[in-house]
């Protein structure tokens, strides 16, 4: 089958081209530097200055062009996506058992054929109206943000094969295509979370974050491969919509461990997702991942990255379900591991989130906290209300981190002008943040922050309503409505006594509040009350195209922030239901649209065999709406009384210590020590038995040394022979002359010199001979 | 398409050309530059004829069995003859040899001593491999393969690190131990098919119809041995010789030694196409001549009882996780990259043991339950064959450059080279990946194909060489952290580190093989899985 | 006639004084002559076998004849030669001359 992007069909493999093409062109053609001494101002920013060795600089105009393909690729996405979301989206009420795809065989194995292709579904669908319009706001931002880095160029080049990946996750129809954007995306955090390689805490965040998501990856791996070893295929129309092949995969016994072959694939893939959506307990890997650039923060944390792992498992959710049904209160094995450690996730990050000083970590716990709240509505069957939060998550968490970063940037910036200031007659010899002051001075570190609100207006606002997006603040934010809808979804499940939701519905409760209190007093370190140190009170964005592309996508994110909530409101909703879902439209327009994605009606004869996915949204419940009103409302009022009304002071120790005692506050400050847990338990272990067992002990010592045992023994033998040779065959040769030279030396004494005796020599001879022949011939005669 | 070349057929002119071409250079006068150029352009169209080689069988039908096939008698008494034809799976391998050659060549631009004879020697090397992959004879095979250590001795030997003596002896006398029982079981092979047949003959398309089926033949006894312990030290002949060069864990450490020493060509072709003759010794000859050694049932010190191939797939295991972990503790780049090899040779091992054991089990009981299985491993393992040769050549190119400007294999020694050194970064971030396995790139095809064929038949084993491609990435890691990250090590501060212009033109079609072959590997998977599945399913009727 | 073993008797003497002759005298020309009576000796013999046993050939006579011959030029050599010690030495004592020793 040939491609033919006249045909819609064709039209979704578009959509990562742009971007991937961009990274191949931009690293090929237009990533060009000049050599410049690294003292030069050109070569600031975050690098050290190496003596004024000659360093590459990318030239100003690589810079540019490098920016414009970049963007070019990403919004030729934008358009196709946004095209196919329009196209989808007003398709009918057929969209998901029809959809976009296209397929092209890849390779070939024994007889069969293995088919790459493209799927657009309602679940594509949204996904596409997220990741692009995401992306789009963190190309604009990277624009000011690195506008100072000697290696832009490669930056663009590096995300927008980000971006590609992820469109590529995004439009897969099968798991192996997935699987693909999955690992180049682990290949992308890890280089731009090292992209500053330099400092050695960037690349070991680089490295940690790698091998943390390839421990998941590799089990993965083993999902996809027992998953196509049953089903002999990956698409994921071709399973996921026949009962037959779920049937049959939750009635074969598994491979190994028990259980049925659904269970065990399904535990190997959300192993998977543990893994790249950072969840308990490969978590550790996303708080360091701050090293990176924030835009790359931004990224991983919103975008792309970590929402691959939930969009993964939401993508294969009948695979999940078989055998079970979480609306009835049948629960499985993958289902309850996810609900446990989804919702365990949720409020263990979110107790960590609390002690955290620097503005990205908090963002980073808070990340892990939320997608904690998608796998446990996951494991309670919520699927819907997952991607509903996945979504709404993404803009108000691409919203917060680039907001910090601006703040970072402006916590930069004024340390940059104190510096200047101070050293005003040395100030050629120091520029930006080098080794000296990084080490004195981190402007990520909130305590040092403090009255940012006058400084920084706009960033104030648009955090703002990001963190008040992220606590849940009622009626007004995006994240009020999913991460209401997950509690609905749970609380439906309580009302008929289901264990499993009770727990859930708890745990997210607890997390919520917490989230709610941590967003405060972040709000409050950051923006309220008196600068606490120099910087602070010259932070600031500037003016130009740094300030301009640094703040558009802001406000751009900020209205989708609140406004994506307004799509998913539940149609019994008081007040807000009639205005936002009126029957005219059809209800709750995102669950109606979404849950098209997956069979949904157990009553038609196709969908017999596969249990109801959701068969529809939660009905408007008190109980939950209560909750989440207390939980947001209380939370953000703990830290507005603790943190807002009577800010920090310079100097001042954090409240919270006095609140929690020193023990605890210190315990979650270290994050419940479990990455020193790790270190102790993985790292060095893996150290010692890489270094000591394998390759002094078994490869040097016994196998090296049984083949020098081996060779010595030859060696030996060798010398043995050589011995030998040396007195038996040496002894004989020679021994034959020598005893020929003794015999000769003995015989000369017959040599007299004297004639008379040769003669008389002769005359016996003469004698004995005849008497010989005298007594031969005797017998000769007698014989004869 | 061509046929014949200087009136030679395209195969022999593949093994011939190569000797004859070192022999020219040998009598050129001593010009560096001009002896490098004539041997660029020579190994650049020997090449073309295997590039040509390849196309022919790619191009010819399929299912078709060998292509290009020639037989002339060549040594009656013994019944041996030169016969080469070529299926999917050698003509990968030439492919990959004839590719690799040239760039070689290219990066041995940078020896200064005795240049003709160097170029000479990867000429003669490139005999060696070619009449290995190409021939269907048993006895010119062993020839061939004994004629490919003689070069790569010397090129250890003469233009090797500090370490050459220790390394090319160990290379030499290692290799020369299983050439040993390889040479004894040739015999014993082919006296028995004699015995069977009445007129000797080293044939290898003979010997893989009657050698299986012998005792059917020639009774419960050959020479008064029982025909099962015949066939079983024959076997082990075999095995030995092939898992040397493989190699197999835990006959690799000469493999270390030998790839750290030698001059940086002498490195690629080493690892990027010698080590394929032991995998491909096992594909033509062991696996096929001996289905019921491999599943016969062996009892080993009151183990649960096993069989040769699950040993061979233990083994195999041993080696992926082993080789990570032993990589993981190297502080010398070049030595990292050589146990790099044991870990992705392990993956192959892993491929032929289900080739193995579903073949055995096939002509034993009969049946296809496991030949999908058996399809994949092998399809896998052969295209890992060949992205191993790509990458691993790749990753040598790029330890060897650094290597020639610093002077030193010391990790410890490196450290952020990337901030002087931007396009050989990216090549050898790119390299890395491809050698990770990150899917995208070629490596990713290849093991993915072989564990999905292990998973049903070795479970356990093949779960736990998830370790070991987990710690695949820890070593890759822990080669682009030591040299490309990190602060950077200003005792280089005045050394030029950027790659050379002629080091990117080699390294370039490597790299672009492993783009094309991880994007779409369709370009080679259907010649290599028409002969697996003829080899597989066509030998059972 | 006289009978044969009678010239044999004679012969036989006659060569055993020679020999006594030869390996017994100190003086170089007396050993010569000693060894000029052994060849006579045998001449003796040579004559009478001819005569009594093969009458009708002529190689006894020959035998005989080539015999003087080389006792006549055995005579010549060997004196020249001892007159060369003879001048060398001064002396015709045969246990003087023995250069020729280990």
């Amino acid at each position: 089958m040939a491609f033919d992007f006249a045909d819609f069909r064709f039209v979704p493999w578009l959509i990562p081209a742009g971007p991937l093409l961009a990274f191949f062109l931009i690293m090929l053609i237009s990533n060009r530097a000049r050599l410049l001494p690294a003292s030069d101002q050109a070569y600031g920013g975050h690098h050290p200055d190496y003596e004024g060795m000659e360093v590459p600089v990318v030239r100003g105009w690589s810079r540019v062009l490098s920016v414009v393909i970049g963007m070019a690729g990403v919004l030729l996405s934008l358009v196709v996506s946004l095209h196919l979301v329009s196209l989808g989206w007003g398709y009918g009420h057929h969209f998901g058992e029809e959809v976009f795809a296209s397929a092209i065989p890849w390779l070939d194995t024994g007889t069969t054929t293995f088919d790459m292709g493209v799927l657009v579904d309602p679940l594509t669908v949204i996904m596409l109206f997220m990741v692009p319009i995401a992306v789009l706001g963190i190309f604009i931002y990277s624009i000011g943000y690195m506008a100072q880095d000697p290696r832009q160029s490669r930056f663009f080049a590096l995300i927008s094969l980000f971006a590609g990946a992820m469109l590529t996750l995004v439009v897969a129809d099968n798991l192996l295509l997935l699987f693909v954007g999955w690992e180049v995306m682990g290949l992308c955090s890890y280089l731009l979370i090292g992209f500053w390689f330099e400092k050695e805490s960037a690349s070991a965040a680089a490295v940690k974050a790698f091998t943390t998501t390839r421990v998941a990856d590799v089990i993965m791996l083993l999902g996809i491969v027992y998953l196509y070893l049953e089903t002999g295929t990956l698409s994921f129309r071709e399973i996921l919509y026949n009962p037959a092949v779920l049937q049959q995969l939750a009635t074969t016994p598994a491979i190994i461990l028990g259980g049925s072959a659904a269970a065990l694939i399904s535990v190997f893939l959300i192993a998977g997702t543990i893994g790249k959506s950072a969840q308990f307990p490969l978590h550790v890997w996303l708080p360091d991942a701050m090293e990176g650039p924030t835009p790359v923060s931004a990224m991983i944390h919103a975008a792309a990255m970590v929402s691959a792992g939930i969009y993964a498992i939401i993508r294969m959710f009948p695979l999940f379900v078989a055998g079970a049904d979480p609306h009835h209160g049948l629960f499985n094995g993958p289902l309850l591991l996810m609900a446990l450690v989804g919702a365990g996730t949720a409020l263990f990050a979110a107790t960590i989130a609390l002690a955290q000083n620097d503005v990205k970590r908090v963002l980073a716990y808070s990340t892990i906290s939320q997608l904690g709240f998608m796998m446990a509505a996951l494991g309670i069957g919520a699927w819907v209300a997952a991607a509903f939060h996945l979504i709404t998550h993404a803009f108000f968490k691409a919203l917060l981190f680039m907001a910090s970063g601006s703040v970072i940037h402006g916590m930069e910036h004024g340390e940059h002008h104190v510096h200047e200031h101070a050293h005003d007659d040395d100030h050629d010899d120091h520029h930006g943040h080098d080794d000296g002051h990084e080490e004195a001075f981190d402007p990520q570190d909130m305590m040092n922050m403090g009255g940012l609100q006058k400084r920084m207006p706009v960033t104030f606002i648009t955090f703002l309503i990001g963190g008040f997006s992220l606590a849940g603040f009622p009626l007004l934010t995006a994240g009020f409505w999913s991460k209401d809808e997950i509690l609905a979804d749970a609380w439906l499940g309580v009302t008929h006594g289901y264990l499993p939701h009770a727990l859930v519905f708890i745990l997210l409760a607890l997390a919520a509040f917490l989230t709610a209190f941590y967003t405060m007093r972040q709000l409050g370190l950051t923006f309220r009350g008196e600068a606490r140190t120099e910087a602070a009170r010259h932070a600031g964005l500037g003016r130009g195209v740094v300030s301009v592309t640094m703040t558009l996508p802001l406000l751009g994110l900020a209205v989708f922030a609140i406004l994506a909530g307004y799509l998913g409101v539940p149609e019994d909703f008081p007040l807000f239901g009639a205005l936002f879902s009126p029957e005219a439209v059809g209800g709750n327009r995102f669950h109606h649209f979404v849950i098209e994605t997956l069979p949904h009606n157990s009553a038609t004869a196709f969908f017999a065999a596969v249990p109801d996915m959701q068969a529809s949204a939660p009905p408007f419940m008190l109980v939950p709406v209560a909750t989440s009103f207390i939980v947001a409302l209380g939370g953000l009022y703990l830290g507005h009384r603790m943190y807002w009304r009577r800010p920090l002071r310079a100097g001042e120790a954090d409240p919270l210590i006095k609140v929690l005692g020193a023990e605890v506050h210190e315990t979650l400050r270290r994050k419940y020590y479990l990455d020193e847990l790790y270190e102790r338990i993985f790292v060095r272990p893996s150290f010692w038995f890489a270094h000591r067992a394998v390759d002094e002990f078994l490869d040097r010592g016994i196998i090296d040394g049984i083949l020098h045992l081996i060779g010595r023994v030859f060696t030996w033998t060798g010398d043995l022979l050589k011995v030998l040779n040396s007195w038996l065959i040496d002894g004989v040769g020679d021994g034959i002359p020598e005893g020929i030279v003794a015999l000769g030396l003995r015989l000369r004494h017959l040599q007299t010199g004297r004639v008379q005796q040769y003669l008389l020599y002769i005359a016996i001879a003469a004698i004995l001979i005849g008497i010989v022949f005298a007594a031969s011939a005797g017998t000769m005669v007698t014989a004869g | 398409m061509i046929e014949t070349v200087f009136g030679l057929d395209l195969l022999s002119a593949l093994v011939v050309l190569p000797a004859l071409a070192a022999l020219l250079l040998l009598v050129l006068p001593q010009q560096k530059r001009l002896i490098r150029w004539v041997a660029l352009v020579l190994g650049l169209g020997l090449a073309a004829l295997a590039v040509l080689a390849f196309r022919h069988y790619q191009l010819g039908e399929p299912g078709a069995g060998y292509a290009l096939e020639q037989s002339t008698p060549w040594f009656e008494l013994l019944g041996a003859s030169w016969h080469v034809g070529i299926d999917g799976i050698s003509a990968v391998l030439v492919l990959l040899t004839g590719i690799l050659t040239p760039l070689a060549i290219l990066v041995s631009w940078e020896i200064e001593e005795r240049v003709n004879m160097h170029m000479a020697l990867l000429l003669f090397f490139q005999t060696g491999l070619m009449g290995v992959f190409v021939t269907l004879d048993l006895l010119t095979f062993f020839l061939f393969w004994e004629l490919s250590l003689v070069p790569m001795y010397f090129l250890i030997n003469q233009w090797g690190g500090p370490g050459r003596q220790y390394a090319s002896v160990k290379f030499m006398i290692y290799s020369l131990g299983g050439s040993l029982g390889f040479l004894l079981a040739t015999q014993l092979v082919g006296w028995a098919v004699s015995a069977q047949l009445g007129a000797p003959s080293f044939d290898m398309v003979t010997l893989t119809e009657t050698w299986p089926v012998l005792a059917n033949t020639v009774g419960a006894t050959f020479l008064g041995i029982p025909i099962e312990t015949v066939k079983a030290f024959a076997f082990i002949g075999f095995f030995v010789a092939f898992a040397i060069k493989v190699p197999v864990w835990p006959f690799h450490t000469w493999l270390p030694d030998a790839h750290s020493e030698a001059p940086t060509a002498g490195s690629m072709l080493l690892a990027g196409a010698m080590l394929k003759l032991g995998a491909y010794g096992f594909l033509r000859l062991v696996i096929p001549l001996f289905p019921d050694v491999w599943v016969a049932e062996l009892q080993i010190l009151g183990l649960p009882a096993t069989n040769a191939a699950t040993l061979f797939a233990v083994l195999a295991m041993l080696g992926v996780v082993l080789g990570a972990f032993a990589a993981f503790a190297q502080n010398d780049i070049k030595r990292l990259v050589a146990y790099s090899s044991v870990n992705h040779m392990g993956f192959v091992v892993l491929g032929l043991a289900v080739a193995a054991q579903a073949w055995g089990e096939q002509f034993i009981a009969g049946g296809t339950e496991r030949l999908q299985d058996a399809i994949l491993a092998t399809n896998g393992a052969v295209l890992q064959m060949f992205n191993h040769g790509l990458s691993s050549a790749g990753m040598f190119l790029l330890a060897g450059a650094i290597y020639h400007k610093t002077h030193t294999r010391d990790l410890r020694q490196y450290g952020g080279f990337w901030v002087k050194a931007p396009i050989y970064g990216g090549i050898f971030l790119f390299t890395s990946m491809a050698s990770l396995g990150l899917p995208g790139l070629n490596g990713f095809v290849g093991e993915f194909l072989v564990v999905r064929g292990a998973w049903p038949v070795f479970t356990l084993l093949t779960a736990l060489a998830m370790i070991g491609l987990l710690f695949t990435g820890a070593y890759i890691l822990k080669g682009i952290r030591s040299v490309l990250h990190g602060p950077f090590n200003m005792r280089w501060r005045d050394t030029r580190l950027e790659i050379e212009t002629r080091e990117v033109l080699a390294i370039a079609p490597l790299l672009v093989l492993m783009l094309v072959t991880g994007v779409a590997p369709n370009w080679i998977l259907p010649v290599i899985n028409d002969s697996v599945t003829r080899l597989l399913g066509g030998l059972a009727g | 006639m006289i009978p044969l073993w009678m010239y044999l008797v004679v012969a036989a003497l006659l060569f055993c004084i020679g020999i006594y002759g030869v390996l017994a005298r100190r003086n170089a020309v007396a050993i010569l002559m000693s060894v000029e009576l052994m060849l006579n000796a045998v001449n003796i013999n040579l004559v009478a076998f001819w005569r009594y046993l093969a009458p009708q050939d002529m190689s006894g006579q020959a035998f005989a004849a080539f015999v003087f011959v080389i006792a006549a030029a055995e005579a010549a050599v060997g004196l020249a030669i001892l007159l060369f010690v003879y001048r060398t030495k001064r002396s015709v004592i045969v246990e003087d001359v023995n250069l020729l020793r280990w």
